[in-house]
Formats: C-alpha cells, structure tokens, sequence
C-alpha cells in the first residue's frame, strides 16, 4: 500500500516500523471476515482494514478526532486478522504505535481517564487487587448488580507439591490470576511434579506489563518487563528450563519481550532469551509423556481457545490433542476463531459489544451442551463464566487428578 | 454430413435497415418449428434459416461457433462425431429446427435440470440490433465480464430485440454410455424419489414421470453405469431406444393429444403433486417442468402455479383470452418496455411476439 | 463533479432522518478507509458513506438520491480488484455490510435466500451440515460479499465444472435508482420475459442495488481428490492443461502457478508446494469413488505424458484444503514478496496459454517490472500479478501500462479483458479496445433503460465514446474510422 508518512515520524525507529508494517498490507480485506467487531458492526472504520487506514492517516498528519480514538479503543487485540492475513501485516504491532500516538493527540474526557487511571493503578499490582477482590466477594449480595456478575466464587488454592525435581521452571503468578484463580498454578505444579518438573515462583515478578501496553500506556509496560525480567534472571542463569505461562495472555505478553524491549541496549539480549524461554503450558505438557494423567471417565467438554493463544502465540490444535489423548470428549465449536469478548480490559471499557460477543460465543460453546467449558486464560475465563450455566475452568485442571 | 457455408447477413441487415427506413416492422424467424409459440406477429417474415454455417469448431475449446440458420440436426451430427454435445438438449419440434430459434426461443430439453439452459451455455452472440448495425456481445471464453450481458439476454427475447446471426456455444464431452432406468411409482413417491435423488451422487442426466413410471437417464462410463444401476436396482428401460428423444421433441404420446390445451407449469423442483388438474401430467426435471393436458379455466391453472412460486406457460392449444406467457409484475413489466425501447427504438423487431407493447 | 453546499447538505439531512447517526459517516476521517475498495491503487473520497439495515431505507435513499440527482456507489465487502466499488466524488457510498443475515436454507428445492453482505464463504457454512456447498469460489470467499459476486459475475476455482456466479443464482431482488423493489429471476428452472437476471449478474452495480439474493446450493461431492503437477517449463504446464480437457475430463477445478507465485503462496500457507518447479497444475476431480478411480487415472496418465516431473495426489481433507490454501491466499502473499501488486484479470482461449505466458514474460523483461502468475487455467482465465512499489515515482504508471499490453494481447488472441474481477474503474480504458462505438453504444442503451439520469455508479464499466475517441484505441471497422464528428486529441 502507498504510504505518505510525516518525514519527521518517518525518522523515528516507531516511524519507520509502523511504515513497513503499512508497506505489507495490500488492502484484500480478508481481515475484516475474522473480525468480531466488524462481524458485529459492519463499519470498515471498526475492521482491521479500516484501522489500518486510520492509523496511516494519524501517521500521516492528517486532523484525527475521538472518532478515530473510538475505532481504535473498540479493536479487542484478539489478532484474530493476524492469522486470517496472508500479507503477513503485523496488526498488533501497528496498533500499539497507533494508540500510543493518538493518546497523545487526542485528550480524553475526565471520566475515561478516572477509569483508565483505576484500571492501570489496580490491575497490574497484587496487593491492590486481591483485597479489593475479597471485599468485592464479601459483600458482593450488596453490591450493584452490573458488578456482581464479574466478581467470581472464591476458590481454594490446593496443596503445593515439594521441590524436590532436578528439573526446574518458573512460573509467572502475575496480577489477577492469583486473586481470580490461585488454584490454577497449583494445580499445574501439582501436573508438572506428575511428570519430573518443580515449579518455582518468584515473588518480586509481577504484571507482565500487557494492561498497560493496551491502554497506550507503553513507558509503565516497559517498567513491568523490565522488573520481571530483573527478577527471572538469577534463576535464568542458574539453569530454569523454561518460563512457564498459564494465562495465555501474559505468555504473548512475555514472548513479546524481545521486539518491545529490542532498541533498549542493556535489556535487548536478555529480553530475547526470556522470550526464548516463555512457553505456555501446553507446550510444555505437550512435550512430556502426558497420557499417564489420563481422565478418570470421559467427559464431554468445549474447549474455548484464547485468542492469545491461538492468534497471538499461534498454538493451535494442541491442547485438543492434550486432552482428546487424555481421554476427554471434546464437542465441536463453531466460530472458535472468535473472540469472547473478553479481551484483557475491553470488558470493562467496551461493555455493549464485549456483552454481544459473550454471549454469541456462550451459544457456540454450550450448543453441544457440555459438562464444561475449558479454555487457558483467566481473562476468558471469568468473563465466560459470568454467561455460562456450566462450569468454565482452566484445561491444566483436568489433568490434576 | 456438409453444413452449407452461406453467410447472407449483409442481405439481412439490408433487410432490416429497409424496414427501419420504411417502419415497416419484422417478424424474425427460422424453421418455424416453433411458431405456436407466442403471439402471432403481424408483420413482414424476416427468414434467417438461409444464413448457415460454423464458423469455428474446435473441441478442445469445448466451444462452437455457427451461424444462426444452421439446422439443430447438423450440429447435433457434427459434434456427436468428435463426441460432444449441447449441454441444454434443445427440441427439435421440427426437422427444420435452427440453433437461432432454439435461442431465441430458449426452451430446453430433458438435460436441462442436470447440466444447465440455454442461457448456461451462451458463451457470444453476434447480432444485428434496432439500429441496424452488426454488433458482438461476449466471446468465445467461459469467463467473460466485460459490459452487460447481452448475450444471454438474447435467449427468450424471441426476436423482439435484435437479429441473431451468429452464436458461440459452450460444450460438453459426449458421456461414454447411456441407459435409462424405470421403475413403477405413484406421484407422491416419484416426487419424494426426485427431492432424495437430488442429494445424491447418481450421474442423473434427464428424469421423467408418466403413468404411475417414473424414467430416469444415467450418463456416465461403463463401470459407473454398472455401479450405480445396483445401487437403485431398477429395470433398464428395454425397448425404447428413442424414449429421451420423443420427450425433448414431444413426439412421445402424451404430446399427441389435442383435445386439451397443453399447459406448461415451471415451478421450484420441491412442489407437491398438483392434484387439482392431475387428470394428464408428465413431469420432467426432478419435478420442475410439469406438463399438464387440462381443460381447466386457464385462471385456476395459473393459480396453482402462482401459489407454488411458479409459472403457467399455455404451451400449446386455442383458449381465448389467454396469452401464451405468464404476466409479468408492472415494475418488472416496466423495464421490459424501457429495454426494448432503448434497444429497438423503431419498434421493427417482432413486435408482440411474446407481449404486447414489446 | 462535487456536490454544492445546499444539495449537500440537503441530502445529508434528509438521510439523517433514516439512518442513526453512526451509520451516516460523513467526517473525512470516517470516510476515509472507504476511499478504495480492493485495488487501492486508486481512491476518491465521496459525500458520505451510509450503512442501511434494511430493504426499506435503501428504498428510501434510493428516492432521496433520485429526486436530488446524487450518484450511488454500492459497496459489499470492499474487496473487488477492479475499482469497481470506487468512489464518487459528488455521491455516496451504500455500504451493505450490514445486509449480513442468511435468511433460508432451503433443502428440498437446494437453495438459500440470503441478504447481499453475507460473505461467500458463509453460505457454505451455513449449508454444510446438510450436506450442501454453494459452488463459486472466488479467493476472496472468505471476505468477499455475495452481493459483490452477483454484481461482478464471480468465478473462482470452480468454474469450469460448476459454473460462475450466474450459473449458480436463480433469484435476485434489486432496489432501482426510483426506489422499486424489483425481483429479477425466480426459483424456478426459467423465468418468462427476458433474462433480467442475467443482465443484473454481472452489471457492476450499474443497473440497481442487490439487496437480497437465492443462490442454488449443491450437494457436496462424495469423494474429491486433488493432484499437484509439477512441472520444469510453463509451457509443458500449459499444454497439460489443453490435453487434460480433450480427454473428456472436466475436472472440478484446473489451477496454474508459476515459480514466483509459488514462492510467495508457500511462505504463507506451508502447502508443501515444490519451490524447484517453473509451474505446478492443482487438479481437483470430484463425483463418486467410481467416477474419480477413472478420472484420477486417466489425468495422471495425462499430466505424465505432458512431462510432469512429479505428481501428488491428495487424499485426505486436510491436505487437499493446504494445497488449495496456497491458490486461494496467492494474491495478497504476493504482498510478502512485493509492496503492492497488479491483479490482471484477461481470458483467452486455452490453447494460447504458452503464447501468452511467453509473450508476458518477455513484455516483463521490456519493462523491468516481476510478474507473478496464478490462474484458473481450466477456463484460460490469467491472473498476471504485476509487483510494483507506490511509493517510487512513476511506477505506478508503468504498472499501468503493462497491465494495459496484456489485456490488448488478451483480445488479440481472441480472448476478453475481464474474466471474473470486472471492468470498473480499472479497465474501463481497454473496453474501447474490446467493443466498438456501436456496442457500447448498445450497453448505453441497456443503462438508461434502467438508470435514465446514471446516477448508478457512474463512471465506471461503460466508457464514453467520447473517452475512446480521445484514447484512440476503438476499434477500426473496414478501415473506416467510427464516429468521426467526435473530435480526437
């Protein structure tokens, strides 16, 4: 596609990226056919294509408004368009340099900027979120119905397997998993002791800097990576196999590392590696003699792929290996490319069409009526669970048994 | 077999500049094999079965080109020699039958619901049009979009919006073999055969329904042929080599009746049996074309049709006040008057051969 | 050409009385991305983009757009390769994306009544667990409208066994530029009077607005294998093709790709294609496990004899769908390989296929511009890619040229400029080389008899006498120049 874009931007190492990006899209639309939003709205303007062609114009100099802002806000970076394109567009790329740009352009009113300040000061921190998230399940007969459906049930943590394997990965316990879901990383250390690999958690590591990176918000993204990557590397070096991800949407994160972190001198190399290193779950289960955890009877479920998982990371397919070989009775899905909707913060900034998308993917998912719905990260899971009559748990669950 | 090489177009063209000069208009015609079939046109003949030939034929082209006066039965021999044939089976009423009118008049034969009309195989057409110039729409290529599609608009017009000369064809290779099955069926069950047969593999090229016997033809090879008559395990049809043929050229006897009007009913593949005037039906093409000897009020036939989202065509016989073609909604009918205004804008093509004011 | 203030803002009132204000877009910034379609090579910005719901607001800005003389420019999915979806700088874009809903399968009489943004593919979705397809495959099928394929005519993969878009429609329902609701076609086998249908099919939004179309559906096919061929020179390639054919075999789909398109569809898709080879031949067969044990044997025989190096035969679906992958995303992976392309579109009878690709090749070389070809070889239909950079100066206009040479050698070898993407803006220049003054003077007839005051997507398809005049690329009858009172420069 013919580009124009301002010399001073062009100039810039974001400039010249966002230019080649924009070099490789030849404009076939194919993007806008895997698209929810476009599905949903049938605008070009909230289409892959039609973003493309807003983020040329604000990288071109052209006059841009809230109106573009809005298009941009409304895109659920499920890149689901990355897989559909065969120009090989880096969509997401393009995007985070689109919204970054216009957050600087364009102000926003008090209100959005009091929610996105809450979203950026509480989300990624531990310590803010969980106590909020046990008042929220305290009181939460007494709470505003709209928030009441997107607090979850407590759940228990489980016991922990010793530490006592000559194979040794670290595992990311990140923000809001631990206080959604804690029972999750145990559970996967209790699968991996199963098969020879201890776990360990480092507890400096925290957010892997993704909420931020989607709000715009790129300079506290980068002081996120950098302090997980300043927390994983003693281990690094003293021999961890792997960086073990259980929500899929911090592993796109952290395997994102090294373009994110690849003009910062003193963190370049060793951003590689941990992106090297990072695996999410599957891939690691994948690789061991999984089948001696097969399933104690069969179980018909619907296996939901994050779009983090099967767009961003590009794991397709294995996790229904995983728990097919298993012995599990996995029931077909129509639409599984899509998004639910849930979409890291989007549930919260862009509730009408985060709501359609739940529910057209509740109705896919629970067509076959399943025993339960399984799927691998936590932000599709509580977010599905608020729609569906059954159970939504992460897949590593059926294992721990 | 020689098919004369006689091209006469200037002759007609100067035909046709005459009458656009004197506004005396034309009726354009053929062999008159199907004559019936229409209003009758009162105006000056303009024959084009004199303006014979082929142009080019070659079979790895799966394509012909003729001359629209050429005989159906030339063409039929000549490219029965290099083993192909015209995917929509045209009528031969007569044996004066030209390509030209089976276009013009665009009625196809017992193939039609298996591998296309008339319309499906225009590839080109060359024409003289309402001004009296030779012009050509498409080409000899299956895949063609440059401009409007004038070609295929050409069949059904019947001559009221231009002078066919010329006409490019898409063929098919001649199956191996043929053989026609029968079996005994009411209608109901014949209908409920054809709506099942439609879902599944049988190399079906022609079906009919008569008498409480259903017919179906297999195209195919030899093996295929073999395979797929165990499979329905009914009869071969034994001794009427020519069964397909009598019905494409109604020479079968359920088309030697003339006390009746002979209604022509094309309706959605899926209708029910039409029970209300079944005292004479043939039904070909899965159930789509229904053939109906009646003397039913023509409004009650054409009711049934409507009803079923389909049409009642007064194919052949007297009944006054009634027009051979159904009636067209005004707006569409309003566009049809607009075409052939702009296309025939001295009004000498046919002029009420199919309805009037066209 | 643009619009003045009070007409404008006129209509821009009176369509705001229809359409909320979301799907009135009308900011330069809105309307922007809605500035090209496909080939966006070219753009205009029009008036205003309007994004209907349903049959009775299109009506409605039908009549609005009529009685102030405002053009119309249907848009379905934006991903035609002609430009026909190109703007108008004084009229609106009618975006029918919205139209995304199948309305009926019908499994008795096989068909589906569906509203015209629905995307091809989705149709055979929808048929799927009934066994059925709906049988036009352009490449873009993923993203393509339906709508879009009934006003280009679309082809695809297909073709040559199951037809184009006109083959497989009985039914569509338009909106003209007066605001009637017209259906054209019926559900059954023939519809009386002239053959509207097929003059819609085809017309590139020029004639009305599609707002609901009954596609016929097929019943899937037993059994379908799929052969890949390849081969060291293009013209053995092309020859196979012809032979093939004279066999009596009418394989389900007939595709060519030479080395380039190869290269640039396999670094997409890992269809395993041979990265050695000049061409590869993808031959799909389809019937009953009988009819296909013959067929497979006679076209392997044959592809052997026309010096195939190597043939693979497909079995199982999945690799059959990576190998057609590879065809169906070969235009845009060619955007790996290069920053833009030129998708020409020519058809010419089969037996000229090696002449063709040898003459390209050499106008290539003349030009120093790369060509990628992918074609429906089975039906002669070319896809000569050209690779070109927009952002180098003059580049495009020599792309443009080029583009321009194959057609002219397309309709010199007895073929046609346009074989499924349509005329539109793109081609419209080389229409004068194709027809003559009195032929097109024959489509402007067609037009006013649907749309008197042209304010259906002008400007594109039909070009002016006066256009070919100036381009002096008519046609030359009997050595006598047509038209001479039309001044030439």
């Amino acid at each position: 596609m013919k580009t124009d874009i301002t010399p001073s931007l062009l100039n810039t190492v974001k400039g010249k990226q966002a230019d080649d990006i924009l070099r490789t899209c030849v404009h076939c639309g194919f993007c806008n056919a895997t698209c929810p939003t476009y599905q949903l709205l049938g605008d070009e303007n909230d289409g892959p294509r039609g973003r493309i062609y807003l983020i040329k114009q604000l990288l071109e100099g052209k006059d841009v408004t809230e109106s573009t802002q809005l298009h941009l806000d409304r895109c659920l970076t499920c890149r689901s368009c990355e897989t559909t394109c065969p120009s090989g567009v880096k969509y997401s790329q393009l995007l985070d340099i689109g919204r970054s740009l216009i957050e600087e352009k364009v102000p926003r009113s008090f209100k959005e900027r009091i929610t996105r300040k809450l979203i950026l000061n509480i989300l990624p921190y531990e310590k803010r979120f969980t106590p909020l998230l046990k008042a929220g399940q305290f009181f939460k007969p007494f709470t505003p119905k709209v928030l009441r459906k997107k607090i979850p049930r407590k759940t228990t943590k489980g016991l922990l397997p010793g530490n006592s394997h000559s194979r040794k990965m670290l595992i990311l316990d990140g923000c809001v998993q631990p206080a959604l879901s804690p029972d999750i990383n145990t559970a996967t250390a209790r699968v991996l002791d199963k098969l020879g690999i201890s776990l360990l958690t480092i507890k400096k590591a925290g957010c892997c800097g993704a909420v931020s990176q989607h709000l715009g918000e790129e300079e506290k993204a980068l002081v996120f990576m950098k302090n997980n990557i300043d927390a994983w590397w003693p281990e690094i070096e003293s021999g961890a196999e792997a960086i073990v991800m259980t929500a899929s949407g911090c592993g796109v994160m952290v395997k994102e590392y090294a373009h994110h972190l690849q003009h910062d001198s003193e963190y370049a190399s060793k951003a590689q590696r941990i992106s090297e290193l990072c695996k999410d779950i599957s891939e690691i289960v994948f690789n061991e003699d999984y089948k001696q955890l097969n399933a104690p009877e069969k179980t018909k479920i619907s296996w939901h792929p994050p779009c983090t998982l099967q767009h961003g990371q590009k794991i397709t397919g294995v996790v229904e290996k995983i728990l097919g070989d298993c012995g599990y009775d996995l029931l077909p899905v129509e639409n599984s490319h899509l998004c639910c909707g849930s979409a890291g913060t989007y549930s919260i900034l862009q509730p009408v069409i985060s709501t359609k998308l739940q529910q057209n993917k509740i109705e896919s998912l629970q067509k076959h009526s399943p025993e339960m719905i399984v799927t691998g990260n936590i932000g599709c899971q509580t977010h599905l669970q608020e729609a569906s009559n059954v159970p939504v748990i992460h897949w590593i669950h059926l294992l721990d048994n | 077999m020689t098919i004369q090489d006689n091209d006469i177009s200037s002759d007609l063209q100067q035909r046709v500049l005459e009458s656009i000069a004197s506004k005396q208009p034309l009726y354009i015609h053929g062999g008159n094999s199907k004559a019936f079939y229409g209003n009758t046109v009162d105006a000056k003949p303009l024959d084009v079965s004199q303006h014979t030939g082929i142009i080019s034929y070659e079979p790895t082209e799966l394509c012909v080109t003729l001359r629209a006066g050429t005989l159906l039965s030339d063409l039929e021999t000549l490219l029965n020699n290099t083993n192909q044939i015209l995917p929509f089976e045209p009528p031969q009423y007569t044996t004066e039958t030209t390509i030209g009118g089976a276009i013009a008049a665009g009625i196809s034969g017992p193939r039609r619901a298996y591998t296309g009309s008339v319309r499906d195989a225009i590839l080109g057409v060359k024409i003289i049009n309402g001004n009296g110039e030779i012009v050509s729409f498409g080409g000899q290529v299956m895949k063609n979009v440059a401009g409007y599609d004038l070609s295929r608009m050409m069949v059904r017009s019947q001559g009221t919006l231009g002078v066919i000369l010329e006409v490019s064809l898409r063929l098919l290779p001649k199956p191996q073999k043929e053989i026609t099955l029968t079996f005994e069926s009411d209608q109901t069950s014949a209908l409920q055969f054809f709506r099942e047969s439609r879902l599944q593999q049988l190399p079906i090229t022609a079906s009919a329904w008569f008498n409480d016997q259903v017919y179906l033809r297999l195209s195919e090879s030899e093996t295929v042929l073999e395979h797929s008559k165990k499979k329905l395990g009914f009869d071969l049809l034994g001794d009427y080599d020519d069964f397909w043929t009598d019905i494409r050229d109604h020479q079968h006897h359920f088309f030697g009746r003339t006390d009746k009007p002979l209604w022509r009913l094309s309706l959605p593949p899926a209708t029910k049996q039409i029970s209300s005037v079944d005292d004479n039906q043939l039904i070909e093409w899965g159930g789509a074309q229904r053939w109906i000897n009646s003397n039913a009020p023509a409004n009650i036939i054409q009711n049934i049709a409507t009803s079923n989202n389909g049409y009642a065509y007064m194919f052949k016989g007297d009944l006054p006040e009634t027009p051979c073609f159904p009636v067209l909604d005004k707006p569409l009918m309003l566009l049809h008057k607009q075409l052939k205004r702009n296309m025939d804008p001295n009004g000498i093509f046919s002029p009420g051969r199919i309805y009037s004011g066209l | 050409m643009s619009l003045d203030t009070n007409t404008r803002n006129n209509l821009l009132f009176q369509i705001g009385e229809i359409l909320p204000e979301e799907y009135l877009l009308t900011s330069e910034e809105d309307i922007k991305p809605y500035e090209c379609d496909g080939l966006s090579a070219y753009q205009k910005l029009p008036v205003a983009v309007v994004l209907p719901e349903t049959i009775e607001q299109v009506q409605r800005i039908a009549k609005i757009c009529s009685q102030l003389k405002v053009p119309i420019v249907a848009r379905g999915a934006g991903t035609g390769l002609s430009g026909g979806a190109l703007p108008h700088e004084g009229g609106i874009i009618l975006g029918l994306s919205r139209f995304n809903k199948i309305e009926q399968i019908d499994t008795d009489n096989l068909t589906a009544t569906v509203q015209p943004g629905v995307r091809n593919l989705a149709i055979t979705e929808a048929a799927r667990p009934f066994g059925l397809y709906y049988a036009p495959d352009p490449s873009s099928q993923i993203a393509c409208s339906i709508g879009g394929n009934v006003a280009e005519n679309a082809g695809g993969v297909h073709c040559l066994k199951y037809g184009l878009t006109i083959h497989n429609v009985q039914q569509v329902t338009i909106v003209t530029i007066d605001g009637e609701l017209v259906t054209l076609g019926s559900q059954t086998l023939d519809t009386p009077g002239y053959d509207l249908l097929a003059l819609i099919t085809g017309s590139e939004g020029m004639l009305g607005i599609i707002v609901e179309i009954v596609v016929k559906l097929l019943p899937k096919p037993h059994a379908v294998k799929v052969l890949m061929a390849s081969f060291k020179k293009v013209e053995d390639a092309g020859n196979a093709v012809a032979n093939i054919i004279a066999e009596g075999v009418i394989p389900a789909g007939l595709e060519m790709m030479d080395k380039p398109a190869i290269h640039a569809a396999e670094a997409f898709a890992k269809a395993n294609y041979p990265l050695d080879a000049e061409a590869i031949l993808l031959c799909e067969l389809d019937g009953s496990e009988q009819q296909l044990a013959e067929q497979i044997e006679t076209v392997s025989e044959t592809l052997r004899n026309a010096n195939a190096d190597d043939i693979v035969i497909a079995d199982s679906a999945d690799e059959q769908a990576r190998l057609w992958a590879g065809r169906k995303s070969a235009f845009p992976a060619v955007g790996r390989i290069s920053p833009d392309y030129y998708c020409m579109d020519g058809t010419i009878p089969r037996k000229q296929i090696a002449y063709v690709l040898k003459r390209i090749s050499e106008l290539s070389e003349e030009c120093g511009l790369r060509v990628a070809n992918v074609f429906h070889a089975g039906d002669g239909n070319l896809h000569p890619l050209i690779l070109y950079d927009a952002n180098k100066e003059g580049e495009l206009e020599k792309t443009e040229k080029f583009g321009a040479d194959i057609l002219t050698l397309c309709v010199e070898v007895g073929g046609t400029i346009t074989g499924e993407h349509g005329v539109g803006h793109e081609k419209i220049d080389q229409m004068c080389v194709q027809f003559s003054p009195q032929e097109l003077t024959q489509f402007f007839a067609v037009k006013n008899a649907f749309d008197p005051d042209a304010l259906l997507n002008p400007g594109k398809a039909v070009p002016t006498l006066h256009r070919c005049a100036e381009l002096g690329g008519m046609h030359v009858h009997n050595g006598q120049l047509p038209h001479p009172e039309i001044p030439r420069f």
